[in-house]
């Protein structure tokens, strides 16, 4: 095909991101001149929703068969609309408005208009990597995530701790970032090409197994480069000072959007999308699941332990969150060989599956806090939340509900994500069959940890005695925030299959 | 007008929706109307309800929906599918017509609630989450559905019971509703299970999941009459499944709670422990019957037993009660005896359709009449100012004639007094058992009937006797009624009225002569979930036994005169004569105080064992729980917030991943 004629058709793929990053600019520019926190997001509310049409506009004649791939990646194009791209693109839009609600009033007038038009890039950015085909293009799209994440770091809040925060992210971020360059450039130098699909099939024509330990090197520095995204222990140390120094905008954007950008990237740069009939590839080599059972065991109980004894809600979060990507670990670790017996739910399919709850229950959770605090009287330790049942029934127990699913519970998302990603660990046979269940073991022993901190917070919710009165007005962005999150907390949780069958057709296996 | 897929679905979701519209909306903007949801969708699924009948009466087979799959892995396949069927349509039926109209009476009864207007929603959302459960119990196609709605029942009544929960004797009674109930729910879901897994171990190689009604059936009904195996197993499931409507239905040995749970409002006793939720023991029993029958008879046997024992017991019971509601609740106990009587009958091939059929003729008559019973007890305790105590007023007919009429009317229909509606169904099981007596355990079955025949005199004389003792005698009112005495607004008597009609002539209409209600059941229901192996039933009268009944009957009634009209002094002297008998019957066979002695007392000293066990372990376990923080302890310290510090130990890590990569590709 004509090159011309083939980067248009590439233009047109990523016309929601375009639109996105355009609004941005002229945000940005328009905002010195009207200073109104509810005006901008309201705009930035309407871009969101013009993308999404965007989005959908090619679906409307054609609805999407709901099984098979939109489009296989090819070895020219550098992005992709895959059906991962397109579920992913809609958990950035969807997370992206949910963000925008809850950041309504949070945010200070005269700084509305860049925070929001961050906001839109770094949503924009998140798709981008959904989509991207090409080392560079991921590279890109990961860096319109983190520079604009800098920026609202530091916009937001400007105490000493937000300041420390923001430098300690910008510093280790630009570390990880220089990691993850590292290892793309050994990937260029072994196979002469930027295609991630061209480059997978290079790397697995070489025997299976017998990888060049270059390449190996070249993927473990990939790994630990996003490591720092998903939080990844020893990757994850920024995550507990950061979330505490920042706001609870800034905390929950951290939270969430970083994980889905960092485990889009892992699931293509290391060969976990597989697909139509591709055969399960397996670009690491054998050591691959040996390297992310250590990473899942590690990550997870460092989190959970760590969060045991923290009494600041915002690092409870945070630990909690470094737990939990230990928790989708387990799916990349049994995703190699959960594709060769064909079990019913993959590992790369548990992974999308656990991603998006998790973000759910976490962004509903800080959406909860962000709610109930005022600048006068901020929510930060367990004991500010005492007796909240009393003043905020409701919001009270949607929080039970979050953290409930945090815990996994029965009939939320967080139960059913867990039980498909455990199910994987357990279902793995022959020579494996021991290890995969240690760590099926390990991970309900984290699970049970978990349940600890968590419920100490319902536990103060419901009944203690409130140390002070929390007075704060209702306002309907930031509710309809954490109603958007419980409501698909329960949903995933009580009927699971349509989002299983749309991770099971984006990740193929 | 609507497909049947619609209709299904319909008639469980509008209640729902209205109890989540008053439950969330009814404190706050629906306030003093908040009534309506309830009423409009209750009254809407009541004549959806006759639709279905149409629509079930047309069709050659069952009609099954499945709306969406749960779960489905291997043999594990549960679905929210919905049947209906004649069983089905008559139950709902039952359960709309007369919930529209107690929650039509419910409004004037539970008037003096609405200026609490919080309550006032509780209430009627409650009765509505209550309409939904039991429709969903009786529409659900497999046992996990019914299961369902039995809780969602269960807990609704939970709810009701303790409406007035500041009262400690109404949160009491809850509890005790709920746990007792739940002591029969536990043998119930392990039947279900193990008929799920019968199932499986029968039939390596299948689907098909065994707790679907089909498939269990059809493998029940397929029974060989020499598998013994087979039979033990199906008998092991029934008497589990059993353990569940003795519990629900309130017979012996767990019947102890329903006594207690007229605590509740009025209404509620009349919609869920009379004519409905009580009765969904009979509806399981009956929906299972092809299990039961592929059952060894003992087993129907022992059904059948415990049926004519409660009944008669709760009928001793009910002749010293002086509360007039719990007059109603023991007769509601012993004609839902009656019910499991009939049930137990069905012994043979040519027995199951005349059991069946009288078993859900009686539950069907008896929804009316002791509905309307309870409604006219709560109109008179409305007019007392909730005094219930029947020594405490008398002569009413002058003061509340209306209610004195509808009272009558059902006192007259469960009395059994000849073409009254009670009189047909009582007459139909007295039938029944007396047609087994003719087969296995004759001897038994001959017992059983001559003990019925003697309840249907009990019954009749107690219900006289608080008809009589109310409504007749000097005008007595109750200092709590205030000074003007009058009968209950039009909101409470027309519901009275319309289920005094049904109580009085249904029976009549329905089935003696035109045999509606027994072709709806053999041929949209029986004859399917049989396999077509029942036989039909003779239609014709037993003269003899109805004149024999009717004796009983009118003379229950003329003694009850005798000794509450002609001479009141009487029943005082009786009672003076034979006091041991008299307090025995007062104080309910002490079985109350005997279960207190015999399974609460070792259940706490159990609980005391177990408790310092759970001491010992908690410590173990407590100690176990520092683990974690210890380690906790152990890593802190090297979260200490240099950032120089964080890049390094990124570094090494990835430098220990890199060298053990290196060193094991070496190897």
């Amino acid at each position: 095909m004509n090159p011309t004629v083939e980067l248009a058709n590439v233009y047109l793929l990523a016309l929601p991101e375009i639109v996105l990053t355009l609004s941005a600019c002229l945000l940005f520019l328009a905002g010195t001149f009207r200073q109104n926190r509810h005006f901008w997001a309201m705009k930035s509310l309407g871009i969101l929703g013009a993308a999404a049409f965007i989005l959908a506009l090619p679906f409307y004649r054609q609805p999407v068969d709901p099984l098979f791939a939109l489009q296989a990646p090819n070895m020219v194009q550098p992005i992709v609309l895959d059906r991962l791209a397109l579920l992913l693109k809609i958990v950035a839009l969807i997370g992206g408005a949910v963000l925008v609600l809850f950041s309504w009033n949070e945010v200070s007038d005269d700084l509305a208009a860049e925070y929001h038009a961050c906001l839109l890039v770094i949503i924009a950015g998140v798709g981008l990597s959904a989509m991207a085909n090409d080392l560079i293009i991921l590279f890109l799209a990961l860096e319109m995530i983190s520079i604009p994440t800098y920026v609202i770091l530091y916009l937001q809040k400007t105490d000493l701790g937000a300041r420390e925060a923001a430098a300690k992210y910008f510093l280790l971020s630009v570390f990880s970032t220089g990691l993850l360059l590292f290892g793309f450039s050994y990937l260029y130098g072994l196979c002469g090409t930027t295609n991630i699909t061209a480059l997978l099939d290079g790397l697995r024509s070489t025997d299976a197994g017998r990888l060049p330990l270059i390449a190996l090197v070249a993927l473990v520095m990939v790994v630990a480069g996003l490591g720092f995204k998903i939080t990844a222990v020893p990757f994850h140390f920024y995550a507990p000072d950061v979330y505490q120094g920042t706001s609870l905008t800034s905390a929950a954007l951290l939270a969430f959007v970083p994980k889905v950008a960092g485990f889009a990237a892992l699931l293509r740069v290391l060969d976990f999308v597989w697909p139509g009939n591709r055969p399960p590839g397996v670009a690491l080599g054998t050591q691959a699941p040996i390297l992310f059972w250590i990473l899942a065991a590690m990550t997870m109980t460092v989190g959970n332990v760590l969060a045991l004894l923290q009494d600041n809600l915002k690092r409870i979060l945070a630990y909690s969150s470094v737990a939990h990507a230990g928790y989708m670990l387990i799916g990349l670790a049994t995703a190699p060989e959960l594709a060769h017996q064909a079990a019913a739910v993959g590992g790369g399919q548990a992974v999308v599956f656990y991603l998006v709850s998790y973000g759910a229950m976490t962004v509903g959770a800080f959406a909860v806090l962000a709610y109930l605090s005022t600048p006068q009287a901020p929510i930060e330790t367990v004991d500010d939340l005492a007796g909240v049942s009393r003043s905020h029934p409701a919001v009270a127990l949607m929080m039970a509900i979050f953290l409930f699913s945090l815990i996994g519970m029965p009939l939320t998302a967080g139960f059913a994500g867990k039980f498909f990603l455990f199910l994987g660990a357990l279902e793995v046979r022959p020579e494996q069959a021991v290890l995969f269940r240690c760590l099926a073991l390990i991970a309900a022993l984290n699970a049970a940890a978990g349940a600890w901190y968590y419920l100490r917070i319902i536990a103060a919710m419901y009944l203690r005695t409130p140390l002070r009165a929390i007075d704060k007005p209702a306002t309907w962005p930031g509710l309809a925030a954490i109603a958007v999150c419980a409501a698909i907390t329960v949903a995933l949780g009580v009927y699971p299959t349509p989002l299983l069958q749309a991770a099971k057709a984006a990740v193929g296996q | 007008m609507f497909d049947i897929r619609t209709l299904l679905v319909l008639i469980p979701v509008l209640p729902l929706l209205a109890a989540a519209v008053t439950g969330f909306f009814g404190p706050r903007f629906l306030r003093k109307n908040s009534h309506w949801p309830c009423i409009v969708a209750v009254a809407s699924s009541c004549v959806l309800a006759f639709l279905v009948l149409g629509k079930v009466a047309h069709a050659e087979a069952p009609l099954i929906e499945r709306y969406y799959t749960w779960m489905q892995t291997g043999s594990l396949d549960i679905g929210l599918t919905l049947r209906a069927d004649g069983l089905t349509a008559l139950m709902l039926i039952t359960i709309t017509f007369v919930g529209s109209w107690i929650a039509i009476f419910a409004v004037g009864y539970m008037s003096h609630e609405r200026e609490h207007e919080a309550g006032y929603a509780r209430f009627f959302a409650a009765v509505a989450l209550f309409v939904f459960s039991m429709t969903l119990l009786v529409l659900g196609d497999n046992y996990l559905v019914m299961f369902a709605g039995w809780e969602g029942v269960g807990l609704c009544s939970y709810l009701l019971i303790g409406f007035w929960f500041q009262k400690p004797s109404a949160a009491a009674a809850a509890r005790k509703a709920f746990l007792v109930t739940r002591l029969g729910d536990a043998g119930m879901m392990l039947g279900i299970l193990l008929l799920w897994a019968g199932y499986q171990y029968a039939h390596p190689q299948t689907t098909a999941s065994g707790i679907n009604f089909e498939t269990a059936f059809t493998w029940a009904s397929s029974t060989l009459p020499d598998d013994t195996d087979t039979q033990l197993f199906f008998g092991t499931v029934a008497l589990l499944l059993l353990c569940g409507a003795v519990g629900k239905s309130a017979q012996i040995p767990l019947y102890v709670w329903l006594p207690d749970a007229m605590e509740g409002p009025t209404p509620v006793s009349a919609l869920i422990h009379a004519a409905t939720m009580v009765t969904a023991g009979v509806y399981l029993v009956a929906r299972s019957m092809p299990i039961f029958h592929a059952a060894p008879p003992a087993v129907l046997l022992t059904v059948a037993s415990i049926g004519a024992a409660t009944a008669l017991l709760a009928a001793l019971i009910a002749l010293t009660q002086h509360d007039l509601k719990r007059v109603l609740a023991y007769s509601t106990i012993s004609q839902i005896g009656y019910m499991f009587l009939a049930l137990g009958c069905a012994t043979t091939d040519g027995l199951v359709l005349l059991a069946v059929t009288a078993a859900i003729f009686h539950l069907f008559t008896h929804a009316f009449f002791k509905a309307l019973l309870f409604l006219s007890a709560g109109s008179v305790m409305h007019a007392m100012g909730n005094v219930i105590d029947m020594r405490r007023f008398s002569g009413l007919r002058t003061v509340l004639p209306t209610t004195h009429w509808t009272f009558l009317c059902g006192a007259a229909a469960l009395a059994g007094v000849p073409l009254l509606s009670g009189f047909w169904s009582k007459d139909e099981i007295l039938g029944a058992a007396l047609e087994a007596s003719h087969h296995a355990y004759g001897n038994v079955y001959m017992v059983l009937f001559i003990s019925g025949l003697v309840t249907a005199g009990l019954t009749a004389f107690y219900t006289f006797r608080a008809y009589f003792l109310t409504f007749w005698g000097e005008v007595k009112v109750p200092p709590e009624a205030g000074h003007h005495v009058h009968e209950s607004p039009p909101v409470m008597t027309v519901p009275l009225m319309v289920l005094a009609v049904g109580a009085v002539g249904l029976g009549i209409v329905v089935q003696p002569f035109t045999h509606w209600f027994g072709h709806l059941l053999e041929h949209h229901w029986l004859n399917s979930s049989f396999g077509g192996t029942i036989q039909p039933a003779p239609h014709g009268f037993n003269i003899p036994l109805m004149a024999g009944s009717s004796l009983f009957a009118l003379g229950g009634v003329g003694l009850a005169w005798l000794m509450y009209v002609r001479s009141p002094a009487l029943p005082g002297k009786l009672a003076g004569t034979m006091q041991g008998l008299y307090q025995l019957s007062l104080n309910k066979f002490h079985v109350d105080e005997l279960y207190y002695v015999f399974f609460v007392g070792p259940a706490t000293l159990f609980a005391g064992i177990c408790q310092a066990i759970d001491f010992l372990v908690d410590s173990v376990v407590d100690l176990v729980g520092q683990l974690p923080g210890l380690l906790g302890k152990l890593v802190r310290p090297i979260q200490n917030g240099l950032v120089q510090f964080y890049a390094l130990a990124m570094i090494l890590g990835l430098t220990v991943f890199l060298s053990a990569l290196v060193l094991r590709m070496a190897k």
